[in-house]
């Protein structure tokens, strides 16, 4: 369920603190627009690093994988990129449900696969948190209380057991997506 | 700790910008090597961190040499040792350092995937060796590989597990055939080093995190081991491959210890 405790500001200032520690830059110099890659130096690692702080700082686990790789495995090697290492029309297709109006202009069918990280932004890895946070279950697993409380804008426990509450991870929140997108627009 | 005396020798270290790598040049430079510094990825963290250590480098009073090459590039390849035999003139000791592959289960890996495992961390290296065969043969060089417990022990989602046995091997290979020129080659097998990698690791081996720090290698501990190689110490060690993990791979059984009351 769409979840109101921790708002989408503190999320953003979140992840600029755990790009700041990561890439050690000053994280008042890092604008909600800046592209991780171009803008910032980040490289394949750092994602991952950035990732596991914003997982240890929320309780969630972020994806693995991003969603080109989901869709060669769900719909087949060459579905989402092909044998030049180039995105295809359909990935393209997929991308443009999946971003809509934040879309960026550079994605078009041919783009080569490492053209598409310098595009992951600060505000969209805060979106893709919000995404997982959204998740939150109508009741505590453990003493299935209907209640929710953030005492510190980041982590959301039960308000009757103080469980922490837990939440779909990453990757499993893009297969899903993926498999209703496909039944519905048959794009694959 | 030992110091060695490396005055006048160039070292170079694949992937040396970040993590056990850095910490190899910047002991290679600490001993009065010259060091040639190379990292993969232009305009990134990578390049900016090693020129920073070149900087520290030639604060040692050591000439430090920065120079992008992608190891899986034949071409790229060629022109990093273009660029060494025109600005140092020689090479004596080779540190294949550089490393890159996903994290998956082998069965998961796409055709791309495969090729760029292998590509990087099985032929890049071996282009390296080729490219610096004639050079190292005129100073009675070393090779010396850097693998990882990976090559022999599981590791969840870990690929690079396999290419990192593949080059032990490698390294037994070379250590013969490349005995004629009287170039030794050998390997230092890392355990578990909190580098960069490390924050990688920890993502898909839950836990680790709790192993105790006694189990952790401090990556320059992997650099003394790789200098030692270097030196005509190690002069009766040829073809091995030396593990240096805190003996983490030492035993079995591990009790957890017990709490103190």
């Amino acid at each position: 369920m769409k979840q109101t405790l921790i708002s989408e500001a503190m999320v953003l200032e979140e992840v600029k603190k755990a790009i700041a520690q990561t890439l050690k830059v000053d994280k008042d110099s890092i604008q909600a627009e800046n592209s991780l890659m171009k803008d910032l130096g980040a490289e394949s690692l750092d994602f991952l690093d950035i990732n596991y702080r914003l997982e240890q700082a929320f309780g969630i686990k972020t994806a693995r994988h991003f969603v080109l790789e989901h869709i060669e495995e769900m719909f087949g090697e060459g579905s989402a990129i092909d044998e030049n290492s180039q995105l295809t029309g359909k990935a393209i297709a997929l991308l443009k449900i999946r971003l809509g109006n934040d879309l960026p202009a550079e994605l078009r069918p041919g783009m080569d696969m490492d053209e598409v990280p310098p595009l992951v932004t600060v505000e969209g890895m805060a979106k893709v948190v919000l995404d997982i946070l959204d998740t939150l279950p109508e009741k505590c697993g453990a003493c299935g209380g209907k209640a929710w409380k953030s005492e510190n804008g980041l982590r959301i426990k039960c308000s009757s057991c103080g469980g922490e509450a837990t939440f779909t991870d990453g990757d499993t929140l893009t297969k899903e997506w993926l498999t209703h997108v496909q039944e519905e627009k048959k794009i694959f | 700790m030992k110091s060695y005396a490396f005055e006048d020798k160039v070292a170079l270290i694949t992937g040396s910008s970040r993590g056990i790598g850095y910490a190899i040049a910047k002991k290679f430079g600490q001993s009065g090597a010259d060091v040639v510094v190379n990292y993969r990825q232009a305009g990134g963290k990578s390049q900016a961190q090693g020129g920073g250590l070149c900087k520290e480098i030639e604060g040692m009073g050591r000439r430090a040499l920065l120079i992008q090459a992608d190891i899986s590039l034949k071409q790229s390849v060629k022109q990093m040792f273009n660029e060494i035999k025109e600005r140092c003139g020689r090479l004596d000791f080779l540190i294949l350092n550089a490393a890159r592959a996903p994290f998956k289960p082998l069965e998961q890996l796409f055709e791309r995937e495969l090729k760029q495992l292998v590509e990087t961390n099985y032929i890049g290296n071996i282009f390296c060796i080729q490219e610096a065969v004639p050079l190292l043969e005129k100073n009675e060089g070393r090779v010396v590989f850097i693998s990882s417990l990976g090559s022999r022990f599981y590791n969840p989602e870990y690929p690079l597990g396999s290419m990192k046995a593949a080059m032990e091997s490698v390294v037994r290979d070379l250590s013969e055939s490349l005995s004629g020129k009287k170039i030794r080659v050998n390997a230092v097998c890392g355990g578990f080093v909190k580098t960069d990698s490390f924050k990688v690791l920890r993502q898909y081996m839950e836990d680790l995190e709790q192993l105790p720090d006694q189990f952790f290698v401090e990556p320059e501990a992997i650099a003394d081991v790789v200098l030692f190689l270097c030196d005509p110490a190690s002069r009766g060690i040829q073809g091995q491959t030396l593990v240096v993990d805190q003996g983490l791979s030492n035993t079995l059984y591990r009790p957890r210890p017990k709490k103190k009351t």
